[in-house]
């Protein structure tokens, strides 16, 4: 057994908790599971069925925590896990599940199928069996800080152009702000509207709040990956950013998976709480509406559909607020027929999009999406989740789709009240 | 089957032990009293008590036609009353039950013990001469799809319910010259018991799965204009070539409605069987008895064809029902207007995607070409 | 000889180990490496643990139709299966005169049949899905068929049992139904009690989240 198979059977070991005993002793092998996930049903690839995605812990389990596993050993008839036990499953964990969560939603036995699948991600990247794509992307994040290569030079530059087109100040390392913003690669690089926002929603609202130059990223490539120490190591970055900061608040940007590893993740990834709050930006967004900090004037005469990020309301609990939101600025808003905590995920969570291989499966997942979004008639997508959106846009230029794709924070932005000059 | 294999190995325990708890039972006569025969007059007598006229010790018409007449003839006549405080009341000793019971153990068992016998012999002797018969130019593994996950579902439940009914049937008719000389009186006498309640206890079942089958499938069993020619062509079992049929050919087409028929048939005798309450008096019974046991021999005799065309007796058959997916080629051979449709609307999956399907890791598909050439 | 042993030892050998590998298995679920969660609740997880045991009972609106026949048969097997196992008379008179001392009324004999018809009829669906459908198919373990197999084996041999009038037939229902306690604690069966379990750890991480499961 090669050095490479024992860790990553170690980890796995590791990962067998009490959930994973009543998980794997209550699974009936019923198969409903795979009606609720777009890899199968995009697909009919009964491989992509959730809790098959999970086999080498069940095997693992069952070779050495069940009874017959045991009686096997003990007569020196237990067979044990392989390569190819691990290397097989590295396409279904990886490409075939975008961490969506829609699985556990369904089990009748109440098994939280994509916990497992993390848990066996965590097992197949410390046994080396992990895509070059998601592999590349955490060693940038751990070099340089960000998957996408970003730096400090890039998001100062970035600083500047919002500066000159909101003239407003961008706070920078602002020590005892009440609120940190952090901010996902995709939004640096691809959609600079989001900071923008930022500036003319907080400026308007009054709310204190600053970046910090030590840390500003939020993506978690370690999460995507399954690596837990690695993911670790970048919630302390940010964990550090903000002790420094002495901020009470850090704001995760809309980027879903950004949210799970700070809100939800990161203290147990680096083994304490944390001494400020969490808050997703539409949960802000939410509450300053409510204290009537945020004023909002106008209304979309478009008709306009939303599509729930799975991390951030399957998984996330921020299921109401980009409906009340929405429901402020816009006249014409439908729900899609599976919408809210059943929502269909885009294809592209988990590490999917940032995974080259995957980008073939990615698409003919998306299907799934682009008949909800059909069925609804929308000229317009509005989402909350910059992973989301790319995901999203490409879709909809590869099917030729005539649909704008919107970040629900820079709607917010557009439709500000005025404030009587003071 | 394991059950009824299980119940019979505990007969075979049990009987020995069985046979020995039990005392020897003294007759219960008063002493003083002369045993050698006093009631035989009485019996001769009672057995004339029944109020439909003379008893006739040998009948000469045919017997269902006689319990027809007679099920007529007992509304009209009035009768004497018994204790039983029931239907049949008129009837004190059921002399007629004899024909009956001598009908059922002698010339139903026997009949059906031939045709059972005769129907394996056809199809091994067919089987030997003829071979399983192959698709012209071998199978593709190309594949269309036939039937859905719930058609299959349907069908194999209907299936196994059948299956369990016909060997508990079958036991219950034929257990006492075949079973009895094997395994005793004892063994046999649990393992019918046991066959009556799951005979009984499965019956309504039945009767469920054939509804299910006629929903999923009558509309695609409607004869249509090209069955004729099937027919004529005796099906592709005579002669050269297969014959030409659309989704369904006529002989599955006729089997389908044998199904669906018969099958109610001996539902409703069965149900009328096993629940004596709504005021049928014996001779319906035993005129649904007979309904019951000859309908549902021929069901059986058929059946067994079915399943040797449906398995050994055809290539690339019991895929279909398997996997719900058929080679094109065995759909172009049987089934040649539904094949030529699939061509058309492009309904064919590759062999590749067809190993996908079913759950087979992309570089362990190969199509299933070791037939062709 | 055989009776004896039915009757006697082997009885009471299968009720230990029933009885000790369920509750050793459900101990193991309970106690063993249960790591507390340092983020901040949004909500409470105990409540969210038993919202998501109840709501597990219905299947979600928005799968309902792809998974059916599934449900439908689920319910037919499970209810069946309840019914027959705690109101059968003879289980009843079995359970007062054997294990609890005390009785209930058992069902009527016109509802056992209903029972057994539903319990039956659901098993065969579910089994034969099971082997019909690509997915389960792909995903069933040797274990899964036998847990099927033996219980169906378990029901055929109750009620050929059905008239009482064979020792021989109940001996053989009695022996079904030691070996099936013995496989059940090492078995797929488990998930009859560690569904409980299984639900609410989920519905607790949900219910922590603020997500209604």
């Amino acid at each position: 057994m090669s050095e490479q198979l024992e860790r990553g059977l170690e980890t796995l070991r590791g990962e067998i908790d009490n959930k994973v005993k009543a998980f794997f002793s209550s699974c009936v092998r019923c198969g409903i599971c795979a009606e609720a996930c777009l890899f199968y049903t995009e697909t009919s690839d009964p491989r992509y069925t959730p809790i098959y995605k999970t086999e080498p812990l069940r095997k693992l389990w069952e070779n050495e925590y069940s009874f017959w596993g045991k009686l096997k050993s003990a007569l020196g008839m237990s067979q044990a896990m392989t390569e190819a036990d691990l290397a097989d499953w590295e396409e279904l964990v990886y490409d075939g599940c975008s961490m969506c969560g829609r699985c556990s939603m369904v089990c009748p036995v109440g098994v939280d199928i994509s916990g497992i699948i993390f848990k066996v991600k965590h097992g197949l990247s410390q046994a080396g069996f992990s895509p070059e794509g998601l592999v590349g992307a955490t060693q940038r994040a751990v070099d340089i800080g960000s998957p996408m290569g970003i730096t400090l030079t890039t998001v100062q530059a970035m600083i500047k152009h919002v500066e000159a087109d909101t003239g407003l100040k961008v706070p920078m390392d602002v020590e005892g702000a009440d609120y940190m913003a952090l901010l996902s690669s995709n939004e640096i690089a691809l959609y600079p509207e989001y900071l923008e926002s930022l500036v003319k929603i907080f400026d308007h609202a009054g709310v204190s709040w600053t970046l910090s130059s030590d840390a500003f990223e939020a993506t978690n490539a370690g999460l995507q990956l399954g690596d837990k120490s690695i993911a670790g190591q970048l919630v302390q970055r940010v964990v550090d950013g903000a002790e420094k900061l002495k901020v009470k608040n850090v704001i995760s940007p809309e980027c879903g998976h950004a949210y799970t590893a700070l809100r939800w993740e990161g203290p147990n990834f680096i083994g304490k709480a944390y001494p400020f709050r969490v808050v997703h930006i539409l949960e802000l967004l939410d509450e300053l509406k409510a204290e009537g900090r945020l004023k909002t004037s106008g209304q979309e005469s478009e008709r306009l559909t939303f599509h729930d990020p799975c991390s951030i309301v399957r998984r996330g609990g921020i299921n109401a607020q980009p409906r009340n939101l929405l429901g402020a600025i816009s006249g014409n808003f439908v729900e899609m027929a599976d919408h809210g905590n059943m929502n269909w995920c885009c294809g592209g969570g988990g590490g999917v999009s940032s995974n080259e291989r995957a980008h073939e499966l990615k698409l003919t997942a998306f299907n799934k999406k682009k008949s909800q979004i059909e069925a609804t008639g929308a000229e317009a997508l509005v989402t909350a989740c910059s992973n989301c959106r790319t995901t999203l846009e490409e879709g909809v230029e590869s099917n030729e789709m005539e649909i704008e794709v919107l970040g629900l924070t820079e709607m917010i932005a557009a439709h500000l009240e005025e404030r009587p000059a003071s | 089957m394991l059950s009824l294999v299980l119940t019979l190995a505990f007969g075979l325990q049990l009987s020995s032990a069985d046979a020995s708890n039990i005392p020897p039972q003294k007759p219960n006569v008063p002493d003083g009293v002369s045993a050698l025969n006093p009631g035989s007059d009485l019996w001769r007598e009672v057995r004339r008590r029944d109020g439909v006229g003379e008893f006739n010790e040998v009948n000469q018409g045919v017997l269902v036609k006689d319990l027809l007449s007679e099920i007529q003839r007992s509304r009209q006549v009035p009768q004497g009353i018994s204790q039983v405080n029931q239907v049949d009341s008129g009837v004190m000793i059921n002399a007629k039950g004899r024909r009956w019971a001598a009908f059922r153990m002698t010339t139903l068992a026997s009949y059906s013990g031939i045709a059972l016998a005769a129907i394996f012999v056809i199809i091994i002797t067919f089987y030997v001469v003829r071979g399983k018969v192959p698709i012209e130019g071998g199978l593709s593994g190309n594949m269309v799809k036939r039937f859905t996950d719930y058609e299959r579902i349907t069908h194999w439940t209907l299936a196994v319910v059948f299956l369990l009914l016909a060997i508990t049937g079958l036991i219950l008719l034929l257990g006492r010259p075949l079973l009895i000389p094997l395994f005793g009186k004892e063994a046999f006498a649990l393992l019918a018991s046991a066959s009556k309640e799951g005979h009984n206890l499965f019956g309504p079942l039945f009767l469920v799965s054939l509804i299910m089958m006629l929903i999923s499938f009558a509309r695609r069993n409607i004869y249509e204009k090209g069955d004729l020619t099937w027919l004529l062509k005796g099906g592709g079992l005579i002669g050269k070539g297969h014959a030409s049929g659309g989704f369904f050919n006529m002989g599955e087409k006729t089997w389908y409605w044998m199904v669906i028929l018969i099958g109610l048939v001996i539902s409703i005798s069965g149900l009328i069987l096993v629940s004596p309450n709504f005021g049928q008096g014996r001779l319906i019974m035993e005129l649904m008895h007979i309904v019951h046991a000859v309908s549902a021999m021929i069901l059986i005799v058929v059946s067994v064809g079915h399943m040797y065309l449906g398995s050994i007796g055809s290539e690339g058959a019991l895929e279909g029902m398997k996997t719900g997916y058929v080679d094109i080629n065995w759909a172009d051979a049987h089934h040649d207007r539904w094949g030529k449709h699939c061509h058309e609307e492009d309904l064919i999956v590759s062999a590749e995607e067809y190993a996908r399907m079913q759950g087979q890791p992309a570089d362990s598909a190969e199509p299933a070409m070791e037939q062709g050439k | 000889m055989i009776q004896y042993l039915i009757d006697g030892p082997l009885w009471y050998f299968s009720l230990a180990v029933f009885f000790i590998g369920v509750v050793w298995q459900l101990i193991a679920v309970v106690f063993t490496g249960n790591k507390a969660d340092l983020s901040v609740p949004r909500d409470s997880a105990a409540s969210g643990a038993i919202k998501t045991f109840f709501s597990r009972f219905v299947p979600h609106r928005e799968i309902a139709p792809a998974i059916m026949l599934p449900v439908v048969a689920g319910y037919m097997f499970h209810l069946g299966l309840f019914a027959l196992l705690f109101f059968a008379a003879p289980h009843v008179v079995f359970l007062e005169e054997n294990l609890l001392g005390f009785g209930w009324t058992p069902m009527p004999h016109w509802a056992f049949i209903v029972a057994a018809q539903f319990a039956f009829f659901g098993l065969i669906v579910l089994w034969l899905r099971r082997l019909v459908n690509p997915v389960s198919r792909l995903i069933s373990t040797l274990d899964d068929h036998i847990a099927a197999i033996l219980t169906f084996v378990v029901m055929l041999t109750g009620c050929f049992a059905l008239l009482e009038g064979s020792t021989g037939l109940r001996l053989l229902h009695r022996f079904t139904v030691e070996l099936w306690l013995i496989y059940f604690p090492f078995s797929a069966l488990m998930h009859t009690f560690t569904f409980v379990p299984s639900r609410m750890l989920t519905g607790a991480w949900f219910g922590r989240r603020g997500v209604d499961a």
